[in-house]
Order: structure tokens, then sequence, then C-alpha cells
């Protein structure tokens, strides 16, 4: 962000929403302790290949926050780290999926005919088979990897950024500045990315921050049903199932990586909230 | 335009995507790696015995032969045989699917009647502390994913408190009504069963929270939302000035427009809670399902894969389709928008 | 309308949260209630995994059966048998009666031979090549002649369920069969025909199987023993833990978590029970696949394994552990066991040593450890293999495999991982059935094979074993055997397995909770017959 924006009306009108600045806070707190982990966290090694035997299944302490696991790792630099590779699944993920959804969108919305009845019907496929099974689905035929598992989320993500900049773009297709733009002969290219991309930003960003919260609750809930990715990366998801088993005795082990998904998507939803508001959608 | 052509073109359309969602499954599961008949046979198998199979599930065929007998078999109401059950997949998941639905049931349930009623509220104190509260209240349900809400609520109402059973759909000593709808708080309740009933809807409760938390937050918030909008418009300022009271106010002039793209989203919520009952069976060990769809997708039983996938999307279209058809009788104007 | 729900709402209230506690038991019948992981097959042709052996044991009978606390053969539906030279010829007894009501004869006999050897899964592998035969001169009488003389053949026989002719040719479906359809599969896959001292009542593999006595069973069924039997599949461990605490779950399974275990044997009126001798747990290593084709890289690996501090992780509470130290293949008391084959030490400095003779350098391959979803202390080694291989200088991926997936991965020598865990419980009597499923070339291709051997020497010894019929010689060539495998370390010999399983007061279990008593193979401890309700 540039220091302009600080002073702007956009920024005045976000900073106006409590929960919002909130949120921004949090997410900052949560990306400067995945970016700083190594510095931060008290046992950085527990984070990679590490077994103590002698010190499995401990209580939170002084020692250990959040307690230690059954190899005696401490959950609190797990959960930190964890958080490294949530961020990372979210932002490849609709890095792959909002572009290309995206440009079907605009392509749909924009040329209409038999070409937007194919992309849209195959948009409603995609949309008939409830994420999670679809995800399921690709990951369980699928080797699991992480490669794999991004991609499956990625395929299941894009047809939302399709509906959406579809019915946008159909809207816009008739405005004036659009068929100014057709009437001096501008290519479709342009049209389609520099006079109608810029107007759907607002929303795709917001759509892009709030979907970074649903798309790591959706990749936590793949590790939950052991479709994850592989130890001993810590991963949150993973974490939750694995201590579920050991309820009630050993409650912290599910409880803390829990809430820990809790926060990150909470921060990335009241973020997207207060672009939203700051965008002047909604209220 | 007509309800019941709007009716049809929904139902062919909802066909049509159907097709393509076969299409698209059917393709996915015959990408897996490795043997399926091999699988399917088990470790002691001989080769001759895992070519026999492979013969039966058409695996020495083109894909397209392939899809052309499973779309026959289909339409003689045939999924095929599981390979991890070894007994028709049709069967299978008649037999776990009505858990689920009594699960999803209650838990759209929950999520409406608790839902709207608390975006009613923070539509009409908006900017309170009570709107906020709401609002925070519905963001945690939205946030947090339903297997955590399922070993939260898990850890305090049955470990801790101790207060609801911790898994199952019924109690083992529980009188068992005759079948009759398949979900069996409906059917003891038939065959008045009053301890059933009450030991089946203590068991349900925690899964079904779990399952509705995070739409009831999305209800919540949008029913608000949808109000504040009306609240603005001026009839309702004259409904004020004509002294109706706030709350007939809320319920004749602000709830009813307000329920309709309510209505719409509450469809796509239960979209996403076939998929989280997944998760929440797991955590409580509901026997719906989850465990099959689990346990078929890594055991890559092909057959089970496709059937399950193809009839959690087919419920998928008709509660949307159902839901289209509602609005489109509360709001006309919809029907004759070129969808 | 001022409707007041709010009293109605909190009565409701009040009665959910009361924990409502009329559902009373339906009578006085008295009902055991177990879990195991998970069914694969109750078709006895197929059956082969734990919970299958469970079943199978109580619902189908064998010619012979194990003795209690020892490797003895015993009559049970044959009455006697002599032996001239490969010809095994039994005397059945005359006072059997299947399920249906149908008399056992030797008819029956022979045709579950055949049914079994035609299906060509499950145990069948046993008699593969081995039966020559089988003629059946009277009611009474079936004579088996063998190909070639085969030692474990009646220790063998205890896999073989005796099944009801007459109700399977009444109950064929389509299939390959010919004449014979689907050799009664569908049928023998939902309910039992067999003369057990249980009946099948219902069976949904994913779930529950629930089993009745049999007022008919041949041997009797005591009163004590319990009336109905539940067993249930796959129960998660939060709420296997609360199941147990709480009385609704009388018999757990071996393969909860240590920690699980530990908590719900700390509860009122529970105890543990445990089957030791019977089983050994192995890091097998693809003797095919480099650099684990080269012995001294295997040697590395083995002495990479902390042996003490894994044994000290098995330990459930302080005098019941469920590993045991593990001197080479056989668990001890099984024949040609010999607790003076080296046990397995814990040596870095060592294994630096073997690896200068290794001709692989460690950086050259990516070394993939595996570990069966569901099976939590596996993953644990796993780790400390990762992290000790990783002193060694090695590059590992833990990889982490459902059940039916790594039965599939083992089908091929490339696609078997690196390091791969496994339990083996002995599924006959006799050692052979551990050592020819493990290490013979002509078993490759299995689970339990994943070290894939392939050595001639090896499968010469096990061949000799099959073929020798002294005990003593036979105890010799196994011992010869054990060294030898450990000398060219095909596996590493992590532990001996015992079974602990947590137990309500409500139940004894003779086989489990008495000494001496343990049978030695695979599911039989659960003859829900010798069991008492109290």
């Amino acid at each position: 962000m540039t220091p302009a924006i600080f002073n702007s009306r956009a920024w005045y009108r976000y900073r106006s929403e409590p929960l919002a600045v909130f949120g921004l806070g949090l997410l900052t707190v949560i990306v400067l302790l995945a970016v700083l982990a190594p510095v931060l966290t008290p046992y950085p090694d527990h984070a990679g290949r590490f077994v103590d035997f002698g010190n499995t299944s401990q209580p939170p302490s002084s020692r250990h926050w959040f307690g230690t696991d059954l190899v005696g790792r401490d959950v609190l630099t797990r959960v930190v780290y964890g958080y490294r590779i949530s961020l990372m699944i979210g932002f490849v993920v609709l890095g792959l999926a909002a572009p290309l959804g995206v440009t079907l969108g605009l392509v749909a919305g924009y040329m209409g005919g038999r070409i937007e009845m194919i992309i849209m019907r195959v948009t409603d496929v995609f949309l008939a088979i409830p994420a999670l099974v679809l995800a399921m689905a690709v990951l369980g035929v699928l080797e699991r990897t992480l490669i794999n598992g991004l991609l499956a989320l990625a395929v299941l993500w894009w047809p939302w950024y399709t509906r959406m900049v579809y019915n946008q773009t159909r809207a816009l297709r008739h405005e004036e500045f659009v068929v100014a733009a057709q009437v001096v002969g501008a290519s479709h290219l342009h049209i389609l990315f520099r006079e109608i991309l810029p107007n759907l930003l607002p929303s795709v960003l917001t759509k892009f921050t709030l979907d970074l919260g649903f798309v790591i609750l959706v990749a936590s809930a793949l590790s939950f049903l052991g479709l994850g990715v592989e130890p001993p990366t810590p991963d949150l998801g993973s974490m939750v199932a694995e201590g579920a088993s050991y309820q009630p005795d050993m409650w912290w082990l599910p409880v803390f990586p829990g809430l820990a998904i809790l926060l990150v998507v909470l921060a990335f939803n009241l973020v997207g909230d207060g672009l939203r508001s700051m965008f002047g959608e909604g209220r | 335009m007509n309800l019941w052509r709007y009716f049809l073109g929904r139902l062919l359309g909802s066909l049509i995507v159907l097709v393509g969602v076969s299409i698209l499954i059917f393709g996915v599961a015959r990408l897996i790696p490795g043997d399926p008949a091999r699988i399917a046979m088990g470790p002691m198998a001989s080769a001759e015995q895992v070519e026999l199979m492979r013969e039966r599930l058409r695996l020495n065929e083109p894909v397209v032969v392939q899809y052309g007998g499973f779309v026959r078999d289909l339409l003689r109401g045939d999924l095929g045989i599981s390979l991890y059950t070894k007994r028709p997949v049709t069967s299978d998941i008649l037999s776990t699917l009505p858990a689920t639905l009594e699960l999803v049931i209650a838990a759209a349930l929950i999520m409406t009647l608790i839902g709207v009623p608390l975006g009613v509220v923070a539509a009409r104190y908006r900017n309170s502390g009570v709107d906020r509260a709401a609002n925070l209240a519905a963001l945690l349900g939205v946030v947090t994913p339903s297997f955590v809400w399922a070993i939260f609520l898990m850890l305090v109402f049955a470990f801790a408190l101790d207060i609801f059973p911790i898994a199952g759909r019924v109690s083992r000593s529980a009188e068992l009504p005759p079948t009759i709808t398949s979900l069996l708080i409906l059917d003891s309740a038939i065959a008045g069963m009053w301890p059933t009933v009450l030991d089946a809807l203590r068991h349900i409760v925690l899964p079904a929270f779990a399952l509705a938390m995070g739409g009831l937050g999305t209800a919540a918030r949008l029913t608000r939302a949808n109000m504040s909008e009306v609240y603005d418009r001026q009839y309702i300022q004259l409904a004020r000035a004509f002294a109706y009271t706030e709350r007939e106010i809320a319920c004749k002039y602000a709830l009813r427009p307000a329920m309709v793209p309510t209505l719409t989203i509450l469809g796509l919520d239960f979209a996403i809670m076939l998929g989280n009952a997944f998760l929440v069976e797991m955590v409580f060990a509901w026997p719906g399902m989850a465990r099959y769809g689990v346990e078929v997708i890594i055991r890559k039983d092909l057959n089970g894969i496709v059937g399950t996938v193809l009839v959690i999307s087919a419920f998928f279209l008709i509660i949307n389709m159902i839901i289209d058809i509602v609005v489109a009788y509360m709001n006309p104007r919809i029907r004759f928008q070129n969808r | 309308m001022k409707k007041t729900y709010g009293p109605l709402i909190a009565a409701a209230t009040a009665l959910l949260l009361s924990g409502y506690a009329a559902v009373a038991p339906l009578s006085a019948q008295t009902v055991l209630r177990l879990d195991e992981h998970a069914i694969g097959e109750i078709d006895p042709a197929k059956a082969t995994d734990y919970a299958d052996s469970i079943i199978f044991y109580n619902i189908y009978d064998t010619l012979v059966i194990p003795a209690a606390g020892g490797t003895d053969i015993l009559p049970h539906l044959a009455e006697s048998w002599s032996i001239d030279g490969q010809t095994y010829t039994f005397t059945l007894r005359d006072d059997v009666q299947f399920h249906s009501g149908n008399v056992m004869d030797s008819d029956d006999v022979a045709f579950s031979i055949e049914r079994m050897m035609a299906l060509g899964q499950g145990f069948s592998s046993l008699f593969a090549g081995v039966i020559d035969s089988v003629e059946t001169p009277d009611a009474r009488t079936v004579s088996i002649t063998l190909t070639e003389p085969y030692a474990p053949f009646l220790g063998s026989l205890v896999r073989l369920a005796i099944v009801d002719k007459d109700a399977v040719l009444d109950n064929l479906a389509e299939g390959d069969y010919g004449d014979l359809g689907d050799y009664g599969q569908a049928y023998l896959t939902s309910t039992t025909a067999g003369t057990g001292a249980y009946t099948i009542s219902s069976h949904n593999p994913q779930e529950l199987t629930v089993m009745v006595k049999n007022a008919n069973y041949f041997l009797g069924v005591p009163a004590e023993a319990p009336d109905t039997v539940e067993l249930q599949y796959a129960i998660e461990p939060a709420t296997l833990r609360a199941l147990i605490t709480r009385g609704e779950l009388d018999i757990g399974d071996q393969w909860m978590a240590p920690e699980i275990k530990a908590a719900v044997s700390a509860e009122e009126g529970v105890s543990l029970g445990q089957v030791a001798g019977i089983s050994s747990f192995y890091l097998k290593l693809n003797n095919q696949r480099p650099p684990l084709d080269d012995v001294h890289c295997r040697r590395a690996f083995a002495l990479a394994y902390d042996y003490d501090a894994i044994l000290e992780q098995t330990q459930v509470t302080e005098e019941i552990a469920f590993g045991r130290r593990a001197h080479g293949p056989l668990p001890l008391g099984v024949l040609g066991s010999d607790e003076n084959i080296p046990a397995g030490r814990f040596d870095l400095d060592a294994a630096k040593a073997e690896l200068e003779q290794c001709q692989y350098d460690p950086g050259e391959h990516e070394i993939q450890l595996n570990w069966v979803a569901g099976n939590p202390i596996q993953e644990r080694i796993q780790l400390m293999m990762q992290l000790n291989l990783g002193e060694l200088g090695y590059d590992t991926t833990i990889t982490t495999t459902p059940w039916a997936m790594f039965t599939e991965l083992a089908a091929t020598a490339e696609r078997t991982p690196h390091v791969s865990p496994v339990n083996f419980i002995l599924t006959t009597p006799d050692p052979d059935s551990m050592l020819f499923t493990m290490y013979h070339s002509d078993a490759v291709g299995t689970w339990a094979s994943v070290d894939w051997v392939m050595n001639e020497e090896v499968d010469g010894m096990i061949e000799a074993g099959r073929t020798e019929t002294d005990p003593a010689t036979r105890a010799a060539i196994y011992r010869d055997l054990g060294n030898k495998l450990v000398e060219d370390q095909v596996s590493i010999f992590a532990y001996e397995l015992v079974g602990v399983f947590p137990i309500r007061e409500v139940v004894h279990v003779p086989a489990l909770q008495d000494e001496g008593r343990t049978y030695a193979v695979q599911g039989m401890n659960f003859m829900f017959r010798e069991m008492t309700m109290n």
C-alpha cells in the first residue's frame, strides 16, 4: 500500500468500521507471525524433523503455552508454522482460480451466444457439486501431494468467480463506455481487460479477500479428513484431526489449532467486509 | 410465462447439469492411478480373479463405452456394485442417506429458526450493542469450520458437562420404530415412541448445531442486511407514522421482502451443509453417508465415488429448484427475467 | 397474537437436558459389545483380516483346532485322523448340524475345499498346489491326498471353514462359475452357512455385525456366554474411549493409541487383557529398491532405529506394554523361535560405518517412509526414523496410506515404499504361515511381503521347513532361517507385538485374561462361547 491511500476517502471509510480495523490488525499480527515464525516461536526446530519421546503430551505450561503433542513437539510453534502453510495455500489456490474464473466470466458475459452457454453450463456443473465433496473426490483419486491438493482446491474455486464476473459483465455489456469503445474499433481484448475489468476489480478484490479465509477453511477440512499435507509439515486441519482422537484427556491438541483456524478466517472476513463497505457496496 | 413453464424450464436445466455432473465425476473416477480391480479383490486374490473383476467393471474398454454402460445401468436405478462393501451402491446409499438427511434437515431448521430472528433483531436495533453482538456471533458462526464447532461442542457439552451423548444417532438400548420415512425422529413420533424420540433428539442436538452454525451466521447477517435496506424505504416510515408497533412493522413489512434473497442463499447453504455433514458425521460417528463417502474415496471405489457424488449433487439441484420456485412464487418478477 | 412459548420451550429443554434414562434394556439377555477396525469379508473363503477372523471362528468351525496355550492340533469337527504318507484321512463327528439344520457330512467338507480353491482368494494360498485330491468314501470319512509332504497342512486346516453345501447351492446367484453361478458369494457375504456357536442376525459391513447364540451347537454353548454379541466397526478413538468409560462398550481393540488405553484402564471397572507370543511388528525394508538392495544400507537403517525408545513408547501402564524385545522374525514361543537370535541395537556411529560400505551415498535417493492411516504409533516411529536417517544424511518423506491403498502399493516392488511398518499376527499355528507369507518369493506382492526378499537361499530354507515333518528338525531349520534373515537385515525386527485390549469387568475373556489360554491364531482368542458375562 502506498501512503497516499491512508489519506484517501476510502481509507477513511474503512477506518470508520471498528471491526474492519480490528480484522486488519489481527491479519497483520497473523501474517507477521507466519513470516517471522523462525524468530518468534520458542522452538522453531519443532516445526520440522523433531521428536522428543521424553516430553510427550504435556499440558499447557509456562514452557509450552499450548502444551506438547504426542511426539513431544511444542504445539504453539507448530500452530504458528501452520499459518505459513495455510496462507500459502490460500494465496496459491486463489492465484490460480481467480484469474481463470474472472477471465472465463468476462468472456462469457461479453461474448454471449454459444460461448456463453458452454462456459456457464460447465460452471453450473461445477457449482452443483458441494465444494468439499468435489475436492475430496479429486484428491482421493490423485496422489496425495501438496501440489495436487492446491490444484483440487483451485478446480473447485474458479466457478464462483466466473459466475460473479459473468453477472456483472452482462450488466455492463451495454453501458455507454463499452459501446463507445466498440464504436471507435477497440479490440475485444482491450474492451474486456481495459474497459470492463477495472470496473469489476473492487468486487473481485473483496471476494478474493473473503475467499482467502474460506479457502483456508476448506483446506483445513480436507486435512481433517486425512487428505492434507504429509507429516511432519505442521498443518492446522491435520493437527485438529489428530488431536480430536485424544479428547478429552488432551484437549489442547485440537483446541488451539482449531482456534487458530477460526482466527485467520475471521481476520480475512473482517477485512473483506471492510473492503466491501470501503468500495461502497452494501452497508 | 406461467409458473408451470418456469418449473419445466428449471427441471430441464437441472437435468442437463446433472448429466454434466455425471460426465465430470465419471471422468474423475476413471483417472484413478493404480488398479481398482486389484484393490477391490484384496491382497490374496489370484491374477485371474482380478482380471475377472476388471472385465466386470468394463475397465478393459474405452472410457466412452464404459460411460455408456454406466448410463444404461443408471437408468435402471443400478449404480453398480461397491468395490468396498461388495453390495449394490444404491442400497449402500439408501441405507445411509436418511440419517444424513435427518441431520441436515435439523440443521436447516436450527439455522432458519435462530438465524432469521437474530437478523431481525439486529436490523431492528441497527448499530446498537445488540446488533454488534449479533453480528459478531454470526461472524463466529461463519468463520469457524464445522468440524471445529463439532469438537468444541463435544468437548464442552458431551465430555465436560456431560449433558448430551457423545456419538451416534440413538442409544443402543432404545427401542426402534418401524421404518416409514426412514427419518428416525419422525418415525418414532409416528409410532408414538416418545422415549425414543427424546433419545434421538438428545443425540441430534450437538451435531445439528455444529452443522448449522455456519449457515446460522449467514442467515442472520443476510436477514439483517436485507431488512435494513427495507427499513430505509419510505413506506416503513409511513407505517411508523401510523403508529404500527415495531413488531408489526418487522413482521409485516420488513421481513417478507427480505426473505426472498435470504431464501436463495439458504439454498446454497444447504449444499454447503451437505458437504460439511461429512465432517460433522465423522466427529459424532453419525451413521450417515459420510463414513461411506470417505471410505469409498480412500479405497478408490469407482462405483461408490460416482454414486455418492451423483446423489449428493442431485439433492443439491432438487433443493435449489424447489427454492427457486418458491422464490418465483413469492416474487413474480423473477419468472420473467431471462436466467 | 400474544402467545408465549417461553414455558413450553423451557420445559422441553429441561426434559432434553435431564439425561433421560427411561430407555431401559429390553430383557435380561446378556449383550457383549466390542469393536474392531474394519471388516473385510465374512465369506469364509475370502476372510483374512482381524475382524473377519473374529467372526469366522464364531460362525464357522474347522476340522481341527489348536490347543489353547500351545501349538498342538486337536480334533474338532473331525473326531480323529490318520496320516499315511501324503494322505490324511479324517473321521468326522456325526452329531454336527449346520445352522440350517442340515447334518454335516463329508460332502460338505469336499465342497468347502472345492469352493475355496475355485474362488482363489483369502487363505486359499495355504493350499494352492498342495492338495492333489479329495475323496469321500462315506459320509463320515474324508481323505485328502497332498502333492508333496507339507508339514503345515494340519495347522493350515484351521483356516478351512466347513460350509453347508446344500444351503449354498440353494442360494446361488448369477456368476462366473457355470452351473454354480456365483458359488454363493453374494449369499455368504451377507450371512452364514456354518456350524458355529453363533449365527449372524444382522450384518452391515460399515457399522455393525450382530451375532446370536446357536442353541444347537454341537459342543453346546454355556449359559454364561453372551446371548448376543455386537461387533462394531471403525469407531472414532475419542468416541471409543467414552463408550468404554461409560460402559457402553465392553472390549476395545488392540489398535487404540497407548495414551487412550492408559486413560480407559485407569477408569473404574476396566482392565487390560493381553495376547502375547503370536505377533510381531516389523519395519519392512524394500530389498529390491535402491539403496536398500544393498545389505549395508539395510543394516545402517536397522542401526538407526531406536529400539529402547520405541519399547518405552509401547508401555501402556507400568506393568503392561504392547511391545517386547524382538529376537528375529518369529515371536518367542513359536516353533523355531530362539532367544539367542540377536536383538537389534541402536547405534548411529555403527550405522555410519555400515553406510561407508554401502555402494550408494545417502544423497542419491530420497527415502519414502510409509505409515498406515489410523495407526498413530506408526507415525511416531516414522518421525523418529526420519530424524535419525536425517543424521545419516538421508532425505526422507513420510507418506500416510490408508490400508486399502497400502495393499495395492504392495503389488509391485517399484511402488512399494522403502520402509513400511507391518504388524503380522500368526494366521495358523504354524510358523510357516508367517515365514512363507512374508519372505518366500512365491508370496511377494502382498502387504505382508513388502520386503521383497526374493532370495533363493531363503526360499530353499522355507521349503525345507515345509517338507520336513520332524518338529525338532523343523525348529532347527527355522532357527537358521531366523539368523540368516537377521544377518541379511531383510527387515527391521522392531518389536514383538503384544495385543493389549481394554476389557470391562462385565465380561471375562479367558484367552485374554488367564495365563496359558491364548490361541496362536489371529482372531481365535475372541471365541465368544468361551467368554462369561456377569
